[in-house]
């Protein structure tokens, strides 16, 4: 729980100071900003799967199991944990970023929630789900560890890349961006769709033990 | 603190008879690796059920399969005929994990209204947990922050949130010190007078204290389902220490400050203690040199 909060400040903290530099660069913030913002979202949507790993270490799922709940719902609770910190990660780099950009003498215009609605809210909450999905099966097909070889070291940049990517491909094909983001998008839900539809056999029960 | 837990846990009693556990030809494991061979045995008699054997002999696997984590790869587990697959099964058992199961970020009192929430249990019941097992003094302490004993005084604290039938206790005095140990073995004595303890430990003395019966596994498989009673050392040795010298036991074995000789049973006691007092004897102590359940570890 101490994890998840710490990594809900880290990404609360750093959303709001670049989405403030980015909304006092005028357009940047409707452009790359809302392009940029997954990618912060990453780092505030880790603590589901940093509280599950530890969870799992210390014997709280091995009772929750126990108790008759099933591994899907963990699962599903795990989601909506990091869902719910992507939420305030986000309102908390969108306030910032419009409120410099509103205070450096722009005006709004339908572009800025066209680029939220279409991309920023979407990838984000989709990329933390993915990540997510990743760490809570990685960890439970895998011994208890600690480090860069763990589920938790790679995490973020698993989480980064599909926004990382798809932004470096549209910045350098800037022609066909919007369509590049958003099938940069299709994937990464697809790839989520498919890894959730396999939850029973990734994720049995007894993999949430805690090591004898 | 200066006084252990309430000998009185507060729950209600239950009717004698009240819940059965049978586990039937149960085969189980992870991974399709199996650790369990067909174990059977039931209990419905409200007691002290010590589960013991070597490492690795499956004692946590069978709790694990009892409390419904492990799927059966044959074989049943059911309580009162019901298997325990079903959430009515599940909500007449306590399962206190060889871990603590305590989530470190969280304090005392927040970890207890997390399980709390679970369980279907009250704000009151966790006030009642705090008194009964006298946490309430570091209620507000992160459970990270905690000693060993007072990890698993919350634990245990956990499992009284609700009343259930059937208590299944993985080793819940390890690592703890003999004042709490002691404290733990009288909540599970207490436990017991109407509800079944299956209760797991290495410490053979602890088990012999508190235990009415023995479950002994090894290898996966059940070697013994008995009274406590029951279960003889291979060799029955008796130890002796006398208060001063004596010439009457020359010809006994030393150990230390003890005589020792070897009898069939602990009945040639009575008659020993009258024969070495008839003799001038003057005894300090009389005492059984072997722990009867060792012999279940070779």
């Amino acid at each position: 729980m101490v994890v998840g909060r710490v990594s809900l400040v880290i990404g609360c903290v750093m959303v709001g100071f670049y989405s403030a530099a980015f909304g006092l660069g005028g357009s940047l913030f409707t452009s790359i900003g809302t392009v940029i913002l997954p990618i912060f979202a990453v780092s505030g949507g880790l603590g589901g799967a940093m509280v599950f790993t530890n969870d799992r270490s210390k014997g709280v799922l091995e009772y929750l199991v126990a108790y008759g709940l099933s591994p899907r719902r963990i699962l599903l609770n795990v989601l909506i944990a990091g869902l719910v910190q992507v939420t305030i990660v986000l309102a908390v780099g969108v306030s910032a970023g419009i409120t410099t950009y509103l205070l450096s003498g722009n005006v709004l215009t339908p572009a800025l929630p066209e680029a939220l609605l279409a991309y920023t809210f979407p990838m984000s909450y989709a990329t933390v789900t993915l990540m997510t999905t990743v760490g809570v099966f990685w960890t439970s097909l895998s011994s208890p560890r600690a480090g860069m070889n763990s589920p938790l070291g790679v995490l973020p940049m698993l989480g980064v890349i599909p926004t990382a990517v798809g932004l470096v491909v549209a910045l350098a094909i800037p022609s066909h961006a919007v369509q590049i983001v958003l099938g940069d998008e299709l994937v990464v839900v697809l790839a989520l769709v498919s890894l959730l539809a396999r939850t029973d056999r990734l994720m049995p029960p007894d993999r949430l033990l805690s090591p004898a | 603190m200066t006084a252990g837990p309430k000998l009185e846990i507060g729950l209600p009693a239950l009717p004698e008879g009240t819940a059965s556990l049978t586990c039937r030809s149960v085969q189980s494991g992870y991974q399709n690796k199996p650790v369990l061979h067909d174990v059977s045995f039931t209990v419905d008699t409200p007691s002290v059920y010590v589960v013991l054997g070597p490492n690795g002999a499956g004692k946590t696997t069978l709790f694990r399969t009892i409390a419904g984590i492990l799927r059966p790869t044959y074989g049943e587990v059911l309580i009162d005929g019901v298997p325990i697959g079903q959430q009515a099964s599940r909500d007449r058992l306590h399962y206190l994990t060889h871990v603590d199961g305590m989530p470190d970020g969280l304090t005392v009192r927040e970890g207890l209204d997390f399980y709390a929430q679970v369980e279907r249990a009250t704000r009151s019941d966790v006030e009642r947990v705090l008194d009964q097992l006298e946490i309430r003094e570091f209620s507000d302490n992160f459970i990270s922050k905690l000693s060993a004993g007072q990890r698993k005084r919350v634990a245990i604290a956990r499992i009284f949130l609700r009343e259930r039938e059937i208590y299944l206790l993985d080793e819940p005095t390890a690592n703890l010190d003999p004042k709490v140990a002691r404290e733990i073995r009288t909540l599970i004595l207490n436990l017991s007078k109407d509800r079944i303890v299956l209760y797991s430990s290495h410490n053979l003395f602890e088990a012999r204290e508190i235990g009415r019966y023995v479950i002994a596994l090894k290898g996966g498989s059940l070697t013994l389902f008995d009274k406590m009673e029951n279960v003889r050392a291979a060799h029955y040795i008796v130890g002796v220490r006398t208060l001063e010298p004596t010439t009457a036991l020359d010809g006994w074995e030393r150990s230390g400050d003890y005589y020792l000789r070897e009898f069939s049973g602990p009945e040639q006691v009575p008659t020993l203690i009258r024969d070495l007092e008839s003799r001038g004897v003057k005894l300090r102590e009389v005492r059984e040199m072997e722990n009867p359940l060792e012999d279940l570890f070779t």
